[in-house]
C-alpha cells in the first residue's frame, strides 16, 4: 500500500515568532507548520508533499495554558492534549474539553498533540476541536502585515479547508469565561478505544435552574466539517429541560445532519444513533459529567 | 534536503549527529546510533513499537517525530533501563510474571510502564488499561502484561518505603 517513507523537504526551525512568521511571509504556500507532527507527519507518509516545514519545537512563549476568571481560557499554539488533562481550571471549569482530551487518541500521542493543531487539521472527527466549537472561541492568526482573530463559527470552511491564509501562525486560542450556571460535556463513540471517533458530540448549556438560557449543541463526523444544529439550540432555550423536550431533541437531530457511508460506520447507523447520542451528552452536562 | 547538526543524550550519553531534515527520531535511534531496542512496527502512530521516553518520563512515539526537532533533549530506550547489570523493576517484572511473548511489543510495554508509574504509582486496572492504549501486543499477552505493572507498581512502591 504505502511504504510510509516520508518525501523530502527542508525542515526550517525558528527561534521566535517574529522568525517563524518571517519564513511563512517568504515561503507561503510552499510550507507547512508543524506542532505536534501527528498529522502532518502522517500525511507525509501516505500522499502529501510540501518542500519546507517550519518547526514550532524552537519558539518559545507558545506553550502556555492560562486561566482567568474574566478573561477565560488561553490556549497556546504548542499546549497539548496532556497539558489539557492536567489542568485543574479545565477540569472545572470546561468539562467538555478535558473529558474530549480524555479519550482522545493515546498516552504518546496526547504527549504530543496539540489542540491548535486539532482546530486547523479541520477534521469534522476533531475530538477537542468539538468541544471547543461548543464552548466558543477565539483564534489568533499572526503573519508579517499583524494579527487578526478569527471566530471559530467561522473558521472550518470544508473539509480540511480553514480561514487561515498560507502566511499566518496560529498563535493561540481564546476560550470566553465560563457564565453563571454553565454546563458542559463531550461524548464520542468509537470502534475500538484508540480509533478515531465515528460520531461524536459536546454541548455547552447555560442554564438558571432547570431553565435553559443559552445553548451550543455541536457534531462531527456528519458532514464535511464540524456542524452545529441550530434546531435543538432553539428547542433546548424554550423551555425547563423534561424527559419530553429530550425525547423531541433526540427526533431533531437527524434533520440537521449529513453523514457519509465510510469505514467507520454507515449513514444509516449514524442518522439512527446521533439523536440518542446527542440527548446523552446533554444529560452529561446537565449531571455535571456523571454518565448517568 | 536540509541536514541539521544535532545532540541528542541517549540513556544517559551524549551523542552528536547529523540528520536529514525527514529523519525520525527512530530512524535516528536504530540507525544512526544502533539503538535497535526500539522497534518499528506501523509508522503512524497506532502500534507504540516505537515508543521512547522523553526528559524521563514522558512517552512519545519515536516514528511521528522528527529527529531535528529533538536537539538537546535528552531520550530513554529500554536498553538505558538496566543499571550496573541489574535490569530495572519494570523490566524484572515483566520476566517473573511471564508477559513477554514474542518480545517485539516490550520495549514499549515496559517504557510505557515507566511513565504510568511515574504519574500514578499506584494504579488501578482500568488505570492501567487505559494508560497501555496506545501499545499493541501482537501476541496478545495483555493479561500478564497487566499483572507485570501491578507487579511493578508494588516492588516500586517497596523500594521507596
Ligand atoms: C494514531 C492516531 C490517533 C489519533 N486519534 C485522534 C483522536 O482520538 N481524536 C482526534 O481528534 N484526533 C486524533 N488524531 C489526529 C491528531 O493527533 C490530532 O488532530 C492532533 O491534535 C493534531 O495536532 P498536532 O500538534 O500533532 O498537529 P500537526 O500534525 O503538527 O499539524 C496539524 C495541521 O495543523 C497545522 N498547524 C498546526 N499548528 C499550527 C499553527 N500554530 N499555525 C498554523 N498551522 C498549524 C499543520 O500545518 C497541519 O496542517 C490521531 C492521530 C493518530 C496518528
Ligand atoms: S511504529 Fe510508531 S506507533 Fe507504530
Ligand atoms: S510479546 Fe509479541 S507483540 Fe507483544
Amino acid at each position: 500500500m504505502t511504504s510510509r517513507v516520508m518525501a523530502e523537504f527542508d525542515l526550517l526551525l525558528p527561534y521566535s515568532v517574529s522568525e517563524a512568521v518571517t519564513l511563512l511571509a517568504s515561503h507561503g504556500d510552499k510550507a507547512a507548520v508543524l506542532a505536534g507532527g501527528t498529522d502532518l507527519l502522517v500525511a507525509l507518509k501516505f500522499d502529501y508533499a510540501v518542500e519546507n516545514i517550519i518547526s514550532l519545537a524552537q519558539v518559545p512563549g507558545l506553550d502556555k495554558l492560562t486561566y482567568d476568571p474574566e478573561g477565560g481560557l488561553t490556549i497556546g499554539a504548542r499546549v497539548t492534549l496532556v497539558d489539557i488533562l492536567k489542568s485543574a481550571d479545565v477540569k472545572e471549569h470546561y468539562p467538555a474539553l478535558w473529558q474530549a482530551a480524555k479519550v482522545f487518541a493515546t498516552p504518546q500521542l496526547r504527549n504530543t498533540a496539540t489542540v491548535l493543531g486539532n482546530i486547523l487539521r479541520a477534521s469534522p472527527a476533531g475530538d477537542c476541536s468539538l468541544a471547543l466549537y461548543a464552548l466558543g472561541g477565539t483564534l489568533t492568526l499572526e503573519s508579517a502585515s499583524g494579527r487578526r482573530e478569527v471566530d471559530l463559527d467561522d473558521f472550518w470552511l470544508s473539509y480540511g479547508v480553514t480561514a487561515r491564509k498560507n502566511d499566518e501562525l496560529a498563535i493561540a486560542l481564546q476560550v470566553p469565561a465560563p457564565q453563571a450556571g454553565q454546563k458542559s460535556a463531550f461524548r464520542r463513540m468509537t470502534r475500538v478505544t484508540e480509533d478515531l471517533s465515528k460520531l461524536n458530540a459536546a454541548v455547552c448549556l447555560q442554564m438558571d435552574g432547570d431553565k435553559c438560557l443559552s445553548a451550543r449543541v455541536a457534531m462531527g463526523c456528519v458532514g464535511p466539517t464540524l456542524v452545529r444544529l441550530p434546531k435543538v439550540e432553539k428547542i433546548l432555550r424554550q423551555a425547563g429541560i423534561t424527559p419530553d423536550l429530550l425525547q423531541e431533541i433526540s427526533d431533531t437531530v437527524a434533520s440537521e445532519i449529513a453523514p457519509i457511508d465510510d469505514i467507520r460506520s454507515s449513514a444509516d447507523y449514524r442518522l439512527k444513533v446521533a439523536g440518542v447520542l446527542v440527548k446523552r451528552v446533554i444529560m452529561l452536562a446537565l449531571n455535571g459529567g456523571n454518565d448517568q | 534536503m536540509k541536514k541539521h547538526a544535532i545532540t541528542l543524550t541517549v540513556n544517559g550519553e551524549e551523542r552528536d549527529l547529523i540528520v536529514s531534515s525527514n529523519r525520525t527520531l527512530l530512524d535516528a535511534l536504530r540507525d544512526d546510533l544502533g539503538f535497535t531496542d526500539t522497534k518499528y512496527g506501523c509508522g503512524t502512530g497506532e502500534c507504540g513499537a516505537c515508543t521512547v521516553l522523553v526528559d524521563g518520563t514522558t512517552s512519545i512515539n519515536g516514528c511521528l517525530t522528527l529527529a531535528a526537532t529533538m536537539d538537546g533533549r535528552s531520550i530513554t530506550t529500554a536498553a538505558g533501563l538496566a543499571h550496573d547489570g541489574a535490569l530495572h523493576p519494570v523490566q524484572q517484572a515483566f520476566i517473573d510474571n511471564d508477559a513477554i511473548q514474542c518480545g517485539f511489543c516490550i520495549p514499549g510495554m515496559v517504557l510505557k510502564t515507566i511513565s504510568i508509574l511515574a504519574d500514578n504509582p499506584r494504579p488501578t486496572e482500568d488505570e492501567i488499561r487505559h494508560g497501555l492504549e496506545g501499545s499493541i501486543c501482537r501476541c496478545t499477552g495483555y493479561a500478564k502484561i497487566v499483572e507485570a505493572v501491578q507487579d511493578a507498581s508494588h516492588r516500586m512502591a517497596g523500594v521507596g518505603e
